[in-house]
């Protein structure tokens, strides 16, 4: 039987190529080659200043590279196209002063065109205990509301890619359970989730565990495969 | 074919539409008419003190023809200062001051992102430029004082010139922001700018674009249709700028919606420290890692043998030069562009123009404010100071030591620079006996301000106070250090109608005593400060107890 035509390699969620972040004299991100393809689930670890805030900031188009380029879905990190593709939790929510939840997710979706977001709204707000508080405005909120905000802003919207950054600050037991539930739905849904933490229960979910020193890659591999205690700084 | 717009787009307009309303309905009408009327006052008195400055007699036929000869490139000077601001600025990735959220939600979504910083840029253009319109007003109403020509195109030339002038400046920023040209490229354009436009006011010839704004400056004067090209090259400037705009660096936005944020609360506390601290972290101005001068090590490293004895010299002393060495280029240029001013100021007060002496002291204190940053490093660090064993106000005097060295050498530039601007000798001679007086008054001027902390909010003895006493008190706070400063160089004032047995230069340092105590007064301030507001503190609170005991003894009272 002859051969069928070949089909492309799939393209991956996130490629970078030599990418690399400095200050100065100081490597905030030595070059870095990392892969990852659609739908996997990564975990990245490190000691504080190890380069993942940078690596992340870097891929979500917040930092402008040294060095080097990082792809979302193929297209470079920042495009018009990437910023479609990708939703980034940061590790400090930031909020408008003057809108309230409501009103934030009402112009997060409609800056990315979402369609159907109400219902998702709905489901969000319920699930991270918000729903009394969705016409109250964030800036009177505790850090961990304002943080159940942002989380409810960075996946009521549609993406490809999930970026997260330290997820878990702030955020109450049955906040960070409801929130590693999210996680695993969006995964679920075939988005592919990057997290960056320090949190073990979260490591051990994982299909990969990069882990980062000093700006470089000392561990890329199954996260059961690697002493992840000492990986993530504990 | 009509042009849709992305979905985002509609939603940018709509929320900017939503919040302008709200923000508008959230105005008190009374407090905003207070401002106006306090901007008022403010603005009479700026004009009172210009005219001071400009005086009233009128210009001769043959001084106007002068004025409309060369003012044109002298303006255009003045605008190619503007533009090497805006030039610099949008080389570190300015002048755009976004809000933080937006930066994280709008310029992160997929949105163009042209699209999306045009109007903020346009809005903040638009706020500079009628600004600056009012203060170009304000200058055409002073040269209408002395010159010939009907009081409304005076007017309208002076504002207008000053509007394009700052929308030009915004242009290139944003020119210079959007293609990412980076900060050397910036700088080199600032340079080439104030070159061409100083190559102009030299030459007496009108040739760079500033220049030939500038022109538009005189036509109450005379009319040179060349000014249109100004008019058009700052045009040409705004469109690149707008156009330009969306490929602005997301990280500098990012960094500077935090800084500006954090400046402007501080400007609104009058926390001159903070509003210092900020500016420099906005500018990118770290202290060097090399030093320009290395003092002698205290200790070796190893694999250098260890010199077998401690280090030499009084440690505050080493502490403040160890500082000072470290100072960047951008911050010496500055301090010796300041004493500059001073000088030039200086000289102009001798000369007549009673008002330029508050100046030449404001300038010093500027640059005070720079030297006294070893000092300022203890104050920000209470916690460390106070772990040294020596009471603070004795700490801050003998690091303050480098720092007045440091101030009296600014006071030496300017001695020069009166000197070369065609003082003299004279000038050169008083400027040398004022030098380290003047310094000494700037510094304290400048350790006053430092000291004395941001203000507190929410102070239980200033809830004692009456409502003016509190406004008295923040009165002193903002206004009592530069003060000191422009007390420094008030002898020049003494110094230009001496008696005959003293002469200029005598007449000038007799009256240094006076000053020397000023300075005495306000640094046994900074010295005995903790203890007097300790003792301040005490006695509040021992009348807010005696106050409730009254009160207690006094019982409940019937309704």
């Amino acid at each position: 039987m002859p051969p069928g035509p070949k089909s492309p390699p799939p393209v991956p969620a996130l490629e970078t190529t030599v990418l690399a972040k400095s200050y100065g004299d100081l490597v905030a991100l030595a070059p870095l080659d990392l892969t990852i393809p659609d739908g996997q689930r990564v975990v990245l670890v490190g000691h504080n200043g190890s380069g993942k805030t940078t690596l992340i900031r870097m891929v979500a188009g917040l930092l402008d590279p040294s060095d080097g380029t990082a792809a979302v879905f193929g297209h470079p990190a920042g495009s018009m196209e990437a910023r479609a593709a990708l939703s980034y939790l940061p590790d400090n929510p930031v909020l408008y002063d003057d809108l309230s939840v409501l009103e934030h997710i009402e112009f997060t979706c409609r800056l990315h065109g979402a369609e159907d977001w109400e219902e998702r709204a709905v489901g969000l707000l319920s699930d991270l205990g918000l729903t009394n508080r969705a016409d109250d405005l964030p800036s009177r909120f505790s850090r961990g509301l304002r943080q159940k905000t942002a989380i409810v802003l960075g996946l009521v919207r549609p993406f490809g890619l999930l970026l997260v950054d330290e997820p878990f600050v702030g955020l109450d037991p049955s906040g960070r359970e409801a929130f590693i539930e999210l996680m695993d739905d969006a995964a679920a849904s075939g988005a592919t989730v990057v997290v960056a933490t320090h949190q073990l229960e979260y490591v051990e979910k994982v299909d990969r565990c990069v882990a980062l020193r000093d700006g470089e890659v000392v561990y890329d591999g199954p996260p059961g495969d690697a002493d992840v205690l000492a990986l993530v700084g504990a | 074919m009509a042009a849709t717009r992305q979905p985002g787009a509609d939603a940018l307009d709509a929320i900017r539409r939503a919040r302008r309303a709200r923000r508008a309905g959230s105005i008190d009408p009374v407090e905003a008419l207070y401002r106006a009327y306090v901007a008022a006052i403010l603005a009479g008195i700026a004009l009172w003190l210009l005219s001071g400055v400009v005086g009233g007699t009128r210009v001769g036929p043959a001084g106007a023809a002068r004025v409309a000869a060369h003012a044109g490139p002298v303006v255009g000077l003045a605008v190619a200062a503007i533009l090497a601001v805006g030039l610099r600025s949008g080389g570190k990735g300015g002048p755009l001051a976004l809000e933080a959220a937006d930066v994280r939600h709008v310029l992160l979504s997929p949105v163009d992102r042209a699209l999306a910083l045009r109007p903020q840029a346009w809005r903040q253009m638009r706020s500079a430029a009628v600004a600056a319109a009012g203060v170009g007003a304000l200058a055409g109403l002073l040269a209408y004082r002395r010159l010939p020509g009907e009081v409304v195109a005076w007017l309208a030339a002076g504002a207008v010139v000053a509007a394009l002038a700052v929308l030009a400046g915004f242009g290139v920023a944003l020119v210079v922001s959007g293609l990412r040209l980076g900060r050397a490229a910036g700088t080199l354009l600032a340079v080439v700018a104030l070159g061409w436009s100083a190559a102009d006011v030299l030459t007496g010839t009108v040739t760079s674009p500033m220049s030939l704004l500038g022109e538009v400056a005189v036509w109450p004067l005379r009319f040179r249709p060349l000014g249109v090209l100004g008019v058009l090259a700052v045009g040409a400037a705004v469109a690149g700028g707008l156009v330009a705009v969306g490929g602005s660096s997301i990280e500098a936005a990012e960094r500077r919606s935090s800084l500006v944020g954090q400046l402007r609360f501080a400007a609104t506390l009058r926390d001159l420290r903070t509003v210092v601290v900020l500016r420099r972290q906005l500018a990118q101005e770290l202290p060097r890692q090399r030093p320009w001068v290395r003092l002698p090590p205290a200790v070796r490293l190893p694999p250098d043998p260890p010199t077998g004895r401690g280090a030499r010299g009084l440690p505050s002393w080493r502490r403040g030069w160890h500082g000072i060495v470290r100072f960047p280029a951008l911050r010496l240029g500055r301090m010796a562009a300041l004493g500059v001013v001073a000088g030039l100021a200086g000289l102009g007060a001798w000369r007549g123009t009673t008002p330029l002496v508050v100046v030449a002291g404001i300038a010093l204190y500027i640059a005070a404010l720079d030297a006294v940053e070893p000092v300022a490093q203890e104050a920000d660090h209470p916690d460390r100071r106070d772990g040294y064993g020596i009471e603070a106000g004795e700490l801050y005097l003998r690091e303050a030591g480098p720092s007045l060295v440091a101030m009296a050498v600014v006071g030496l530039v300017g001695a020069a620079a009166a000197a070369a601007a065609g003082g003299g000798l004279l000038a050169f001679e008083v400027g040398a006996t004022l030098a380290l007086p003047a310094a000494a008054a700037a510094v304290v001027g400048a350790l006053l301000s430092t000291v004395q902390g941001p203000p507190s909010l929410f102070s239980a003895t200033d809830s004692l106070m009456p409502p003016e006493m509190a406004g008295v008190k923040n009165l002193v706070r903002t206004v009592l250090p530069p003060a000191v400063a422009v007390v420094g160089v008030l002898p020049l004032l003494a110094g230009r109608h001496p008696a005959p047995h003293l002469g200029p230069l005598g007449a000038t340092a007799a009256t240094l005593p006076e000053v020397l105590f000023v300075a005495l007064l306000a640094l046994s301030w900074v010295r005995y400060r903790d203890r007097a507001v300790e003792w301040w503190h005490q006695s509040m609170e021992e009348a807010q107890s005696v106050r409730g005991q009254g009160r207690q003894s006094a019982g409940p009272r019937g309704r």
